[in-house]
């Protein structure tokens, strides 16, 4: 059982993409924390471990995104975490980061990709069901609606 | 049939020779002169030279017939020369032939005994100056083919096209400079060398389909990358006149250049995409979450997010306007309407355009101009200068922090005018600064995260700037401040 709330973390170059999922996520019932760079994210997640990383893709360098979530992956503190990604560059040319399928998302480390915006209802039933998968018993900070 | 204009020259020392030989002549149409001596002859014929018939005699004081025959022949190669003389004996008339006369006409004779040789001689003359004509004609195009080929190797070697030329039996039988420089393996190569000892299987693989018989002749392009170039690659067939494929030429044209500046357009329109597509995202965002409920009965959060809304769409539409403007300049329809004017006028107009965000900041915007400055003119669009201005200033409020203090000064530097802006704001690196220009780059950190940009206004101020002959320069240090400075060319005084 875990006595925490079920916290957040969310990390997004573009400050009104960052402040509507902090709201959507807070409004939800989840502590929600949002930094503008995986460097301050990090710093802070070491202190405090989340339940669930949303990360954007395109910060600082294009790839970061990826290579951010594979830091998560190696590191046993945050390896079981869930990582949500979230882009703008899903759909663009030469940049599809899409996954196909299972295998694609396996290949990605990563547990979810969104294309912005990103529904806010598909992105709640989206952690809701991560959570659900890595933690079962879990039943503290669920959603307030 | 008489003669026009046809000059005969009589030589003889008898005067009933030289006035028969007139008489005889004249009505037939012949110009005649005559000459009593060989020396005389000879003169006459240097100071008139077009004769094309002369009758010499032999024996005649001064300068006798033989020799006078032999100088004539010097002078014209063309002009027929018979010998008359009472003295008729075959060693003469050989040794006459000798030096070059045609024919011979022994004395007395009647007027068709010397009409007659004239007019062959005249023949003679007409056909041996049409046979020089032919012969120096064939010389000459003979020359031409010989320089035709020159030139037109001349050329194959010197074009910067690499050119390879090869056989039905895939050998190379040709390839310039150009390919020898595209591909080194060619240089080392002997003519007739098989086409596979390039070693470069996408250009042999392009020469085959061309040199396939099953298609019939087509002509191949395909993109070749070769050591770091990419080449556009042109094979066609050579063809006989029956229309069989004798060979095939290739030509490499060297298209890196293009190619770079291919992707550099595609990166471009990829970052253009994406920089209209974050700030449309987070406004349907906001949107999104106002609509779908999650805001409702908290009034003001709505209204927090529809003004950040708002400032997106404004970030929006003036990318849009600076993508034109920059769009325009590139491709050189962006219209500057010169004018000579105060640079100090246009930079109290942004000043006040800009005033209100400063205030709002409680930042101190303060304006000076060193003497004499605010007198000097420019030759500039006033527009343009308009949104260098308001771009660098805005800028300045945009990263300096709450309480600030931003300096606009205008002052002279020699043939310039210098404007300078500089803020005791969060300043940058001088890795930033070396891409503040740059299309897109924004300087991205905890300070500057919340800023609405669009990352192409300074590329837009630095590209009006150099169309106005002028340049931008930028002086930075994180955390203590910017300064960007302009110089303009201050325009020639009226009248000079």
């Amino acid at each position: 059982m875990n006595a925490h709330p079920t916290r957040i973390v969310a990390i997004d170059d573009d400050v009104d993409a960052l402040e509507c999922i902090g709201y959507v996520l807070r409004n939800a019932g989840y502590e929600t924390h949002c930094f503008a760079t995986a460097t301050e994210a990090l710093a802070a997640m070491a202190q405090t471990p989340p339940d669930v990383v949303i990360t954007d893709l395109m910060m600082e360098t294009l790839d970061s995104g990826f290579g951010f979530a594979r830091r998560l992956r190696e590191d046993e503190r945050f390896a079981k975490v869930p990582i949500i990604v979230v882009t703008a560059a899903a759909s663009q040319r030469g940049f599809d980061f899409t996954p196909r399928d299972e295998h694609d998302l396996a290949a990605m480390k990563v547990d979810a990709v969104f294309a912005k915006p990103v529904a806010p209802d598909e992105l709640l039933a989206t952690i809701r069901r991560l959570l659900g998968a890595a933690r079962p018993d879990t039943t503290s900070g669920g959603p307030a609606r | 049939m008489t003669q026009e204009n046809v000059r005969v020259l009589v030589v003889d020392d008898e005067l009933g020779m030289r006035e028969g030989c007139r008489k005889i002549l004249e009505p037939e149409g012949y110009i005649v002169e005559s000459a009593e001596d060989g020396q005389a002859g000879l003169e006459l014929f240097q100071r008139r030279g077009d004769f094309a018939i002369a009758l010499v005699d032999l024996n005649m004081p001064r300068m006798g017939g033989m020799k006078l025959i032999g100088r004539l022949r010097e002078l014209d190669e063309d002009v027929v020369i018979f010998v008359i003389t009472a003295y008729a004996a075959i060693e003469t008339a050989v040794e006459a032939t000798r030096r070059g006369a045609y024919g011979y006409i022994p004395k007395p004779f009647t007027p068709d005994e010397l009409l007659l040789p004239v007019r062959n001689g005249i023949e003679r003359r007409a056909l041996a100056i049409e046979a020089k004509r032919l012969r120096e004609e064939r010389e000459r195009r003979l020359l031409e083919v010989a320089f035709e080929r020159t030139k037109a190797s001349t050329i194959i070697s010197c074009m910067t096209d690499g050119v390879l030329v090869i056989n039905r039996d895939k050998q190379i039988v040709l390839r310039n400079n150009g390919m020898m420089r595209i591909l080194p393996s060619c240089a080392t190569l002997s003519l007739s060398s098989p086409l596979s000892a390039l070693e470069c299987p996408e250009l042999e693989k392009l020469i085959e389909e061309v040199l396939s018989t099953d298609t019939g002749p087509v002509i191949a392009s395909r993109e070749v990358a070769l050591d770091r170039c990419v080449y556009m690659v042109n094979a066609s067939p050579v063809l006989e006149p029956n229309g069989d494929v004798m060979g095939a030429v290739a030509v490499l044209r060297d298209i890196t250049a293009l190619k770079k500046l291919d992707v550099a357009k595609s990166m471009f329109i990829s970052m253009v995409a994406h920089e209209v597509k974050n700030p449309l995202a987070a406004v349907e965002n906001y949107l999104t979450v106002i609509l779908k409920g999650y805001v409702d009965g908290e009034p003001e959060k709505q209204r927090d997010m529809l003004e950040r809304s708002m400032v997106r769409l404004n970030t929006l539409r003036t990318m849009v306007s600076e993508l034109i403007n920059l769009t325009a300049i590139e491709t050189g329809n962006f219209t500057v309407k010169r004018s000579v004017l105060g640079l100090t006028q246009v930079v109290t107009e942004a000043l006040d355009a800009c005033r209100e965000r400063a205030e709002g900041k409680k930042q101190e915007l303060s304006f000076s101009c060193a003497n004499g400055a605010e007198d000097v003119q420019i030759l500039a669009d006033r527009d343009s200068l308009f949104i260098v201005c308001t771009n660098l200033i805005d800028n300045a409020i945009k990263y300096t922090p709450e309480g600030g203090a931003i300096r606009v000064q205008v002052a002279q530097n020699g043939a310039f005018l210098k404007l300078s802006v500089e803020d005791n704001g969060i300043g940058m690196s001088d890795e930033e600064s070396e891409h503040v220009f740059e299309e897109f780059f924004r300087v991205k950190n905890r300070q500057t995260v919340k800023e609405p940009g669009t990352g192409l206004g300074l590329s837009l101020v630095k590209r009006l700037v150099e169309m106005h002959d002028g340049a931008i320069s930028l002086r930075s240090t994180p955390g203590a401040g910017s300064t960007f400075t302009l110089s303009l060319p201050i325009a020639a005084r009226m009248g000079m």
